[in-house]
């Protein structure tokens, strides 16, 4: 009793939620419902006509009754395919609608979604969640819902019309039928398996691709290529090996459902004929049994495949209801209007799950429309302070402080308002330039675009875009550079109009004249803005009143350009360094 | 499903020259091919067996006929195992039949996509900076798994269904010719109701692709790009752009369940019509006692037999033309030339320690008429460092592809130790030369397959000893499973610096006598910029090296210096020469002693 209860729970966990926004097409659910039993009573009494009209062919019938007939089974065929039409199309038409709705509460839902939780998550996951999983469940919503309904009509009344035939045969033919069923049962989960293996080797072998294609420089200049055919063949073996056990269940699976239809069809040949000899029922009905017989085995069939699909759509229902399950993050918090002085006293902030801080005992503080320099090694915490300002996680409580409020009590969007994030590979979407520099905005605000550009320094690279600000960048369209993509982003920043900015190592691959250039415009254009910048290019940094070197989350140095240089520390010789590099790679003329 | 780069290419259409191109391919397996086509035409034969026992079976023990019950029983079973026969019959011949065309395909497949994938591993640099590696995979993965379509049911499949629709007639034509002509007359109805349904269905499948695709690259998009959203505050201007495109794919998708259900519908109704004048034609027949039962419900089951390949025929053209459309990508990606060009008289040279490498009047150009490298002429005898400075955009870089023949020169000629590199054996040369990348490229795998590049060859021991030269050894000590580490998502935990340190250790293990190297630019954290240092130091002993220099340690050491600008040497000469000279260098390196 306990354990069906919790398997009713378990099964409601799964579909609740698709069998709620079944409830809203419930329209196209009842049109296509009523019209299943129609379309099976025509179907269960066209056999008998057709079994009546044989013997009474045999047993001398009218050409009149025989015509009356034919014109009977026409508007029954009509009737038939009409019906069908249409039950087809709302029912399935409603369990295209639930997958849409579902894809749009998931996609709803995962944008409040603490940014903790993508960190766990891979992307590739959630993404085959909201595909793959969601589309598993239409899958087998729609030909239950249809062949379902069917088969719960034609089985009970097919049944009773057989049996009342002949028991027997009706039910051998069941019997075998039933074998059917069990052999999907067996059969298809392990299909499945072998599939999904199928699908693991080959998404093995295109992350290999993938990379030696991105690669292909280093492939080709250590003459790796051969090597490389070879792993490759390694890996399109074992898919292959796989592919033939996959075809080898899906074949024995065809075989198996090929042969039932042939082993009913010869019991009721032998039985049914038997019958016949002697005299209990008459070669018209021996045909219209096997007209009942030819009407069940499709839905049935499909049915069967469906029955035996059912744990992986479970399975996917789960791993949906999994997403629903997470909390979203608060959108609690008061709203003031924030003018953007930070305090940041004592922080060490761990990320969930980590064993090392990844920064501690960091304090600063700044006034509104001052510039904070931020240099250190990979893995030193900047973008990891960036990230707190953001709210993208929860600082301790009584360390991060915007105007005297505690982070903590103040609403995230409302924090959001203060900064623009910019990083040093940013994300573009698969859109225009010109969207994604106006991403922050609504299509009717979005006025100042080219000003933006042009103190991103983007403006020199339109004449190379072939439709300039329209040109679609991304997957689909052109391949920015690093560079490029920066200054998209930088863009981005600024037209957003945030009265703070958070620079993450933003201009890291844009030359040295373009980051001049991108520097001064900055300067002009910040308007008593206050900024943050990470940076591994010091010179960047020059201009900035307070610079916090960090190594491994801890504050190594701190102070301004001058008076770090004067230290003659870590930041000293970096800077010495980089100035090296910077003279080696530029003209004289340019560079003074 | 999701990839975006599946669709651009126009409609697949079926071309003569697909099966030149695929033959080769298809060649060795032509027993096996021959094979399952012998097995199509047993299991027809078979199929076609069935209803001919079942009309004796009802003309012979079932109507009367001759003899008490028993005897008609006992008649009975022998069709009843007849019967049998042919089904397990055609079970079995239908398993191996599966197996075997499964079999075929998968081979097929697997052979192209090992040819393919080894010709683009062989194709020229700039082909790959013009085709992005997404591509490409998609091309080796899920054009080449659409292809199996083709090769293992499709082509086979229709045409056997062709076949079979045709021997059909022919049966039916032999058991009654007024019946069978009746039947052909229908048939243009149901043809022309799948030629109708094929275009739109086929429209309809298009934009279901087409948007599915973009909807799926968007979420992942919205995914990968959730922290952009979140700083921005646009989660609700981003879940509405998503529901519109999904309302647009869902659009799509009802349209094509539209034309299904409307396709399935009027076939159904067809085959219905032309069954209901059938009992109307064979009827009248059998009442006119110019036919018996049997015969009709003979011509019956075999007119059923019509409808499953009818009905194939128009499934299986979608999924035809995806496979024509991947094809022809396929081939056309097969036609790229190979880059270098293969040449017959191509010497192979042998390592001898240090290599002397001559630059003689090189010119390059990416796009012809705009040079990027004009009259470069310089040597580095054995054992000699050249260092290169130069503004970003000078041609540094592309100098570098030039030695080791990632690009061909269009002018001049680059020659190793007095060979053009054009005249020897490309494996041979790119085997005497290593490089290091100032952007390092590194592999999914551990340390150990990145630094020796997946080659089992060279065994852990010389791995070793070259991270010790390079002075990497405390390095990767430290990693958490210090060789075994894995490189996750292209190395992305390392810094720049770390991931130099690597590809030096990676250069120095197959003991290059040439040395190409493009020197890191920044590196904050001092530990690995002094690991840097003594892995250069480590590098360049007794080694010829060209040196893309960005260090004022590394131009002094160097034994020429070379000072391009705009695709020409401006300068040339030792560190002192070049001071005593006052012009470009000198002007750069008083530039950075300027700095305290």
């Amino acid at each position: 009793m306990l354990f069906l209860l919790s398997w009713l729970r378990s099964i409601a966990r799964a579909f609740a939620r698709p069998a709620a926004l079944l409830r809203r097409h419930m329209g196209l659910v009842v049109v296509g419902t009523l019209l299943i039993p129609v379309h099976a009573a025509v179907s269960l009494w066209m056999p008998r006509l057709l079994g009546d009209t044989l013997d009474r062919l045999k047993d001398g019938g009218t050409a009149d009754s025989l015509r009356d007939t034919c014109w009977l089974l026409l508007a029954l065929a009509v009737v038939e395919a009409g019906s069908r039409y249409v039950s087809r199309r709302t029912l399935i038409d409603a369990s295209r609608h639930v997958e849409e709705d579902l894809k749009n509460d998931v996609i709803a839902h995962l944008q409040r979604l603490p940014i903790a939780w993508y960190d766990r998550s891979r992307t590739g996951d959630v993404v085959s969640r909201l595909t793959q999983d969601v589309e598993l469940v239409r899958f087998v919503m729609g030909p239950l819902l249809l062949h379902g309904g069917s088969t719960l009509c034609l089985l009970p009344a097919g049944l009773w019309l057989m049996m009342g035939m002949d028991l027997p045969v009706t039910l051998a033919s069941f019997g075998v039928f039933g074998l059917l069923f069990v052999a999907m049962r067996v059969l298809v989960p392990r299909l499945h398996a072998w599939s999904k293996k199928s699908q693991e080797a080959i998404a093995e072998i295109s992350q290999r691709a993938h990379e030696d294609f991105a690669g292909i420089r280093v492939v080709q200049q250590f003459g790796a290529a051969t090597r490389e055919r070879a792993a490759m063949a390694t890996k399109n073996r074992r898919y292959l090996l796989v592919n033939l056990r996959a075809v080898r269940l899906r074949a024995l699976l065809n075989a198996t459902s090929h042969s039932t239809s042939g082993v009913v069809m010869l019991g009721v040949l032998l039985v049914g004929g038997h019958q016949v000899i002697a005299g209990k029922i008459t070669i018209g009905q021996l045909f219209q049994f096997t007209g009942y017989l030819a009407l069940l085995t499709f839905p049935l069939e499909i049915l069967g495949w469906t029955l035996a699909t059912l744990p992986r759509a479970y399975a996917a229902g789960i791993r949906i209801a999994e997403i629903f399950e997470v909390a979203p993050e608060t959108a609690a918090g008061s709203t003031p209007a924030l003018r953007g002085h930070l305090r940041v006293t004592g922080l060490t902030f761990t990320y969930p799950g980590a064993s090392r801080p990844a920064l501690a005992d960091v304090s600063f503080e700044l006034e509104p429309g001052r510039k904070l320099g931020l240099v250190g090694p990979v893995g030193s915490g900047k973008s990891t302070l960036l990230a707190l300002l953001m709210r993208f996680y929860d600082p301790p409580r009584g360390t991060v402080f915007v105007d005297g409020h505690d982070v903590l009590d103040l609403a995230p969007h409302c924090l959001r308002r203060l900064f623009a994030l910019a990083s040093q590979e940013p994300f573009l979407f698969s859109d225009t330039v010109a969207a994604n520099v106006a991403f922050a905005l609504d299509a009717s605000q979005a006025t100042a675009v080219d000003a933006a550009v042009e103190a991103a320094a983007l403006d020199q690279d339109l004449p190379q875009l072939r439709e300039g600000l329209s040109t679609i960048v991304g997957e689909r369209g052109v391949t920015l550079s690093g560079g490029q993509k920066q200054r998209v982003a930088l863009a981005r920043a600024l037209l957003s109009e945030r009265p703070g900015l958070l620079l993450d190592d933003t201009i890291s691959a844009v030359d040295p004249v373009t980051e001049r250039r991108i520097l001064n415009g900055l300067e002009q254009e910040r308007r008593g803005r206050t900024m943050l910048i990470a940076s591994h290019r010091l010179s960047v940094l020059t201009a900035a009143d307070l610079i916090l070197v960090l190594e491994n989350g801890r504050v190594r140095e701190r102070g301004d350009h001058d008076s770090l240089l004067a230290e003659r520390g870590l930041y000293a010789s970096a800077f010495r360094r980089q100035s090296e590099a910077a003279a080696l790679e530029s003209l004289p003329e340019e560079g003074a | 499903m999701s990839d975006p780069y599946l669709d651009d290419a126009p409609e697949g259409r079926f071309q003569l020259r697909f099966l030149r191109q695929l033959g080769p391919f298809v060649r060795p397996y032509r027993r096996a091919f021959a094979a399952c086509l012998a097995l199509l035409f047993v299991s027809f034969a078979l199929e076609m067996l069935g209803p001919w026992l079942l009309r004796l079976a009802i003309d012979g023990p079932m109507r009367g006929g001759d003899g008490p019950g028993a005897d008609r029983m006992g008649v009975l079973v022998w069709y009843g195992l007849g019967f049998l026969g042919t089904t397990a019959g055609g079970a079995v011949l239908g398993y191996v039949y599966g197996l075997l065309t499964a079999w075929n395909g998968q081979r097929v497949i697997r052979d192209v996509r090992r040819h393919l994938f080894g010709h683009l591993l062989g194709t020229s640099l700039s082909f790959h900076e013009k085709n992005p590696a997404g591509k490409l995979t998609t091309r080796v993965t899920s054009d080449v798994e659409n292809l199996n379509e083709l090769i293992a049911t499709g082509v086979l499949q229709s045409v056997f269904d062709l076949l079979k629709i045709g021997g059909v007639l022919v049966v039916l034509f032999f058991l009654d010719v007024e019946l069978a002509v009746f039947t052909v007359a229908t048939t243009p109805v149901v043809v022309l109701l799948s030629v109708l349904f094929r275009r739109n269905a086929q429209r309809a499948y298009r934009s279901v692709r087409t948007r599915l695709a973009l909807q799926n690259a968007y979420t992942a998009e919205l995914i990968g790009g959730v922290r952009t959203t979140r700083a921005f505050g646009r989660e609700d201007a981003v879940t509405r752009r998503y529901a519109e495109r999904n309302g647009d794919t869902a659009t799509s998708w009802r349209e094509t369940v539209f034309h299904f259900s409307v396709f399935f519908s009027l076939v159904d109704l067809s085959l219905r019509a032309t069954t209901v004048g059938l009992l109307w034609f064979g009827g009248s027949a059998v009442l006119e006692g110019t036919m018996q039962p049997g015969q009709f419900v003979q011509f019956w089951l075999y007119f059923g037999l019509l409808s499953g390949p009818v009905k194939e025929l128009g499934e299986k053209y979608n999924v035809l033309q995806a496979a024509f459309a991947s094809c022809e990508r396929v081939f056309q990606l097969l036609g790229e030339p190979r880059f270098p060009p293969p040449n017959p008289n191509a010497v192979r040279t042998e390592r001898r320690g240090a290599a002397k490498i001559e630059f003689d009047g090189v010119g390059f150009a990416y796009v012809p008429g705009t040079p990027v490298l004009e009259h470069i002429s310089f040597t580095a005898l054995p054992g000699q460092t050249i260092a290169i400075v130069g503004p970003t955009g000078a041609g540094k870089t592309t100098m570098l592809s030039l030695i080791a023949r990632l690009r061909d020169v269009t002018s001049g000629a680059v020659r190793l130790d007095g060979v053009d590199v054009r005249d020897l054996d490309p494996s041979s040369l790119r085997s005497r030369i290593a490089s290091v990348d100032q952007d390092v490229f590194l592999f999914t795998g551990t340390v150990l397959d990145n630094v020796r590049l997946f080659d089992r060859t060279i065994d852990e021991a010389r791995v070793w000893k070259a991270i010790e030269t390079v002075g990497a050894l405390a390095f990767v000590r430290q990693l958490p499973q210090g060789l075994s580490t894995q490189v996750e998502e292209r190395g992305g935990t390392f810094s720049q610096g770390e991931r130099q340190l690597l590809a030096f250790a990676r250069a120095l293990v197959v003991e290059p006598d040439l040395l190409v190297l493009d020197e890191a630019t920044s590196s904050i954290d001092s530990e690995s910029e002094a690991r840097l240092q003594f892995a250069l130091e480590a590098s360049l002993r007794g080694r010829t090296a060209i040196v893309v220099a960005h260090r004022l340690s590394t131009v002094r050491r160097a034994d020429r210096i070379l000072v391009l600008e705009k695709g020409g040497i401006a300068e040339a000469g030792t560190h002192r020469e070049l001071m005593d000279r006052r012009g470009i260098y000198a002007g750069m390196v008083g530039h950075v002693e300027a700095v305290p």
